[in-house]
């Protein structure tokens, strides 16, 4: 076992959410606000606006005419992908390090958080959510953990592997067994830390279904089956492999067949290349 | 393993990366042909030692009746259409299907993902059913678990190696 104190300490040398990303969103989920409120909130960090803008003139949005106002972004992209490219605008800087721990090079824990966010907010707009950015975003962070627990476990890998290998542990498990915390328990004191409402710290905490009622909560459902998807696709995976259980329950729960698990990897499969063009940018 | 790659990497200057749901067939002794990341999702490599023809197909699913519009736009996504491709495009560069050397990775599995859920499971026999319709054996194979898998070979020689997770490169 590890201090844990010393681990959770490391939270501290994350670069943290910039605030403007927590108030787009507080006024994303208000059904009062309006599009101009929005706007001006964006227009005021000029590094975030020349972000989004970016992002909306790639090849991911193919969109006709060159955008330049974050205004016009808006008129072109709707408010929900544009309040999503303020989030990923916002996310980008902890993730895009190499991860020596869970063998991932520069830019994969990135390419895999942006999938699984994009993956977790078609699939929450197809089952007819409104807390689509709630969902988007605790899915983007959802690995947050990973970033701070890289080194220990690192350090602990062959007892990890062996947990997993040979006893049946899933990574996560084997972290918390090992190292006495786990990235999953991680993320959610980071989001709790970054001052995100209480159930994105929750969804962050329990994104691998492991605490029993997430498997019946619409969010933890989705996020979880959008993490599973990317995993099987193999997308950004690294040394954890696909170490995770699997819980049919969550499938159950949100009325989904085996058939439209494939039919939902044939759709994304089509659009990865279009993902990695949107996270180049960031 | 990995240092014996790492030389042969240096040496072999074109890589040819196949992406997910892709398929390449080179038969320029100078390049290597990737695919990375399998998850689920299985890679079959072929090599034909005498015209120096490899190939190498990245399919996610498996069968395309699933979706038959995307199976029409991008067949490889799908083993029953992405497989004859990757023979066909080989045989094209003057492959014989009695001389090739068959590799299979992937397959991989979530923990307790049963039954028809298990897509890296059917993925695999969705494939060991076509080839036994068709005879054809394969040379090496790493597939199921949990892990994740890259597969490389060198069209030079058909030299082929595989990163699994956990385990890290050797040479197969």
């Amino acid at each position: 076992m590890k201090d844990i104190k010393q681990i959770i300490k490391g939270i501290d040398k994350l670069n943290p959410i910039p605030q403007v990303a927590n108030k787009v969103m507080a006024l994303a989920e208000d059904p009062d606000s309006s599009m101009s409120q929005i706007s001006e909130i964006i227009s005021y960090d000029q590094a975030l606006t020349a972000n989004v803008l970016k992002a909306c003139n790639s090849a991911y949005f193919g969109l006709p005419k060159k955008v330049d106002s974050v205004h016009q972004a808006i008129v072109y992209l709707g408010m929900d992908q544009v309040v999503d490219l303020v989030l990923l605008g916002s996310g980008a800087s902890n993730f895009k390090t190499k991860q020596e721990g869970y063998d991932l090079d520069p830019g994969e824990l990135w390419k895999y958080s942006v999938a699984s966010a994009i993956l977790a907010r078609e699939l929450a707009e197809k089952k007819g959510s409104e807390k689509t950015h709630m969902i988007f975003t605790a899915s983007l962070l959802k690995d947050i953990g990973k970033v701070v627990l890289n080194q220990y476990v690192a350090d602990s890998f062959e007892k990890i592997q062996f947990l997993v290998s040979k006893h049946g542990f899933t990574f996560r498990e084997a972290e918390k067994a090992v190292i006495g915390i786990d990235h999953a328990e991680l993320g959610g004191m980071v989001a709790k830390k970054w001052e995100f409402p209480s159930q994105m710290v929750t969804l962050i905490e329990n994104h691998h279904l492991h605490e029993e009622p997430g498997r019946g909560d619409f969010e933890n459902c989705i996020i979880y089956l959008a993490d599973t998807l990317c995993m099987m696709m193999g997308i950004g995976v690294g040394s954890d492999g696909l170490a995770y259980r699997f819980h049919k329950e969550a499938l159950d729960f949100l009325g989904l067949t085996q058939v439209d698990v494939q039919e939902i990897i044939a759709g994304f499969g089509e659009k990865l290349s279009q993902v990695e063009d949107l996270i180049s940018i960031h | 393993m990995k240092s014996k790659f790492l030389d042969k990497e240096r040496e072999l200057t074109v890589k040819i990366v196949v992406g997910v749901a892709d398929m390449k067939v080179s038969n320029d002794p100078e390049s290597m042909i990737i695919t990375y990341s399998l998850g689920s999702c299985i890679g079959i490599s072929i090599y034909d030692s005498v015209a120096r023809v490899g190939g190498l197909l990245h399919y996610m699913l498996p069968e395309s009746s699933i979706d038959p519009v995307k199976a029409e736009k991008n067949p490889y996504m799908f083993a029953d259409k992405g497989i004859p491709l990757l023979f066909k495009a080989a045989y094209q560069l003057g492959a014989k299907k009695q001389r090739v050397r068959i590799v299979v990775a992937g397959g991989a599995q979530i923990l307790d993902q049963q039954g028809f859920f298990n897509i890296g499971k059917r993925n695999h026999m969705a494939m060991r059913k076509m080839f036994w319709k068709n005879n054809v054996m394969v040379n090496y194979e790493d597939v199921g678990g949990n892990v994740n898998r890259t597969m490389k070979l060198a069209v030079k020689d058909g030299q082929s190696w595989l990163k699994v997770s956990g385990k890290g490169e050797f040479e197969v």
